[in-house]
């Protein structure tokens, strides 16, 4: 490759911009717990522009999806995420449920809920703890983790793993809840909530917080957000009534009694304030499902065969809504899996968040936003010599898998043309 | 508009310095597992039969069937499978245990498998026998 296309291909899409202002942020930074890559255009100390470069652990698990039996994809899916395992499994279930005429037993709906809530409450701690480590306070990420240690306990017990709980199987759950659980979960629950209550006053009150959140992030409005399309937290929290649970309820959201948190101040400090909300729902909820929960069956066994057809899921996972997409041509294999995570959606909101900040701040916005970029990376086109990019539909990309593994097939060498860009 | 506070903290660092540590001995000390951990993959051989299940719903690709020749039913030869496991990839879903209709396989408490060698972690037990 010559000097000048390679020293376009790092300034790709940043051609009005002199390299001088430019600031590499990542792949590799500390700031960052998965490798993903902003250019980030200063005017002396504040950010003026940032462009994402995203695609470095792309992992090609819809295209693995299609190979495999539809049960172990539950499992495959499972791993997209290690904080918010079991939500992917939950929707990937549910739309492949979509596909059957079984229903789900009403006890394993509460199951699921169950987990699902002590999921969440163990991804917000998870990501206060950071911000408490990102503001300087490390105490406060100590003190969390201690905390979050309790629910994961309680999550060993009910499903035999911390992280990655095999919970869910098509039309029910694998496990019964055990014995004897509900007077310790709803002990853990109110220990929680008081918790919750303190790292309010905590974030509210002390110094090194207030100092690295308050009007921290660029503040965007209601409008901004959803022509962003930002989901979950980052919907909530400039006040739009956006939540999964709460509009189209799956599992036992439709049985168990909670409202939804938002706030308006739109700076960082609301993020924390609404998550640290949120887990007193969740906690509430939790004590009220293992309280109502109903007897019965906890699992319908169903065939290994799918029915041809086409069904899709949506679910709130912790950082915001998930989407799955089956479709089946009524064989043993998925025939395309489609799937959507919620830091996908979320990362244009982050950048316009990043705007106007100073560059000492970008840590503590983009861990604001809950990143996992592990989750969500995609694959896209970038010709280096022309600075042309695209995408491509996904027969396009079948058409192209197909020239590359079989050349001979098409009477014509590898396509070399195309450098397939992350 | 919050009112600051400096040291909002201190109380409780004062009383989470006097309480017991939140650390476990380990491994000086054993761990409390609960009852459903699930750990290494173990097979009775006496149970298995090798109807494959397993493998089928094996998510990680851990189990092989090897062939072990055949064995006669009335007057057909029908050929004896026994599965291999590779644990260096299991992921400990515990599905292969779940279908095991002879209940041949369960999950035990071990989960200290870390080892120098991979081989070590292939399980040979079945296909032994």
């Amino acid at each position: 490759m010559s000097d000048e296309s390679k020293r376009r291909e790092e300034t790709a899409g940043l051609m009005e911009f002199s390299v001088e202002n430019l600031v590499p942020f990542g792949p590799i930074h500390p700031a960052l717990k998965e490798p993903e890559y902003f250019k980030l255009i200063l005017e002396g100390e504040k950010i003026v522009q940032v462009i994402p470069r995203i695609g470095y652990v792309h992992r090609g698990l819809e295209k693995a999806a299609e190979s495999r039996p539809w049960v172990q994809n539950m499992y495959m899916f499972e791993r997209t995420c290690g904080i918010c395992s079991f939500v992917h499994s939950l929707c990937y279930g549910q739309a492949v449920e979509g596909l059957t005429i079984y229903e789900v037993p009403r006890r394993a709906k509460y199951i699921r809920l169950i987990i699902a809530e002590l999921e969440r409450i163990h991804s917000h701690l998870l990501w206060v703890g950071l911000m408490g480590h990102w503001a300087g306070f490390e105490t406060l990420f100590m003190w969390v983790w201690n905390d979050r240690e309790l629910i994961l306990d309680l999550v060993e017990a009910i499903s035999g793993n911390r992280v990655h709980k095999s919970m869910n199987a098509f039309c029910g759950v694998r496990r019964d809840m055990p014995e004897n659980m509900e007077d310790r979960i709803v002990e853990r629950m109110k220990f929680i909530t008081d918790r919750a209550h303190y790292y309010r006053e905590i974030i509210d009150t002390e110094e090194t917080m207030l100092a690295r959140t308050e009007n921290v992030g660029n503040k965007i409005n209601q409008e901004t957000a959803q022509k962003l399309c930002a989901v979950g937290p980052m919907a909530r929290y400039v006040g739009l009534r956006q939540d999964v649970r709460l509009t189209d309820p799956y599992a036992a959201y439709d049985e168990v009694p909670f409202d939804i948190v938002t706030r308006t101040e739109g700076d960082v400090r609301a993020l924390l304030r609404l998550r640290l909300d949120e887990l007193v729902v969740s906690a509430n909820m939790i004590s009220y499902a293992v309280k109502h929960i109903p007897e019965g069956p906890i699992r319908v066994k169903i065939a290994p065969i799918i029915p041809a057809g086409e069904h899709s899921s949506h679910c709130e996972a912790p950082r915001g809504e998930i989407f799955y997409y089956v479709k089946s041509t009524g064989g043993r294999t998925p025939d395309r899996v489609k799937s959507r995570q919620p830091t996908m959606a979320n990362i244009p909101a982050a950048l316009e968040l990043l705007k106007g900040q100073t560059l000492a701040d970008v840590p503590m916005v983009l861990t604001a936003i809950d990143p996992c970029f592990g989750c969500m990376d995609r694959m896209s086109f970038l010709e280096t010599e022309s600075q042309k990019q695209w995408t491509w539909s996904g027969e396009q990309l079948r058409q192209y898998g197909i020239k590359h593994y079989f050349p001979d097939r098409f009477n014509s060498p590898n396509p070399t043309k195309f450098k397939a860009v992350p | 508009m919050p009112h600051r506070r400096p040291g909002a903290a201190i109380p409780e660092m004062f009383r989470q310095m006097l309480e017991k540590p939140s650390t476990e001995a380990y491994p000086y000390k054993p761990i409390q597992l609960p009852d459903r951990f699930r750990g290494k993959l173990d097979i009775d051989p006496e149970k298995c039969t090798g109807c494959q299940v397993c493998a089928v719903v094996c998510p990680a690709g851990v189990i092989t069937m090897i062939d072990k020749g055949t064995r006669k039913v009335g007057d057909r030869e029908l050929p004896v499978r026994r599965p291999l496991f590779d644990l260096s990839t299991c992921i400990f879903c515990g599905e292969c245990v779940d279908n095991c209709a002879f209940r041949a396989l369960e999950m035990t408490k071990l989960f200290e498998l870390a080892t120098p060698n991979k081989a070590d972690l292939i399980m040979r037990k079945a296909v032994e026998k």
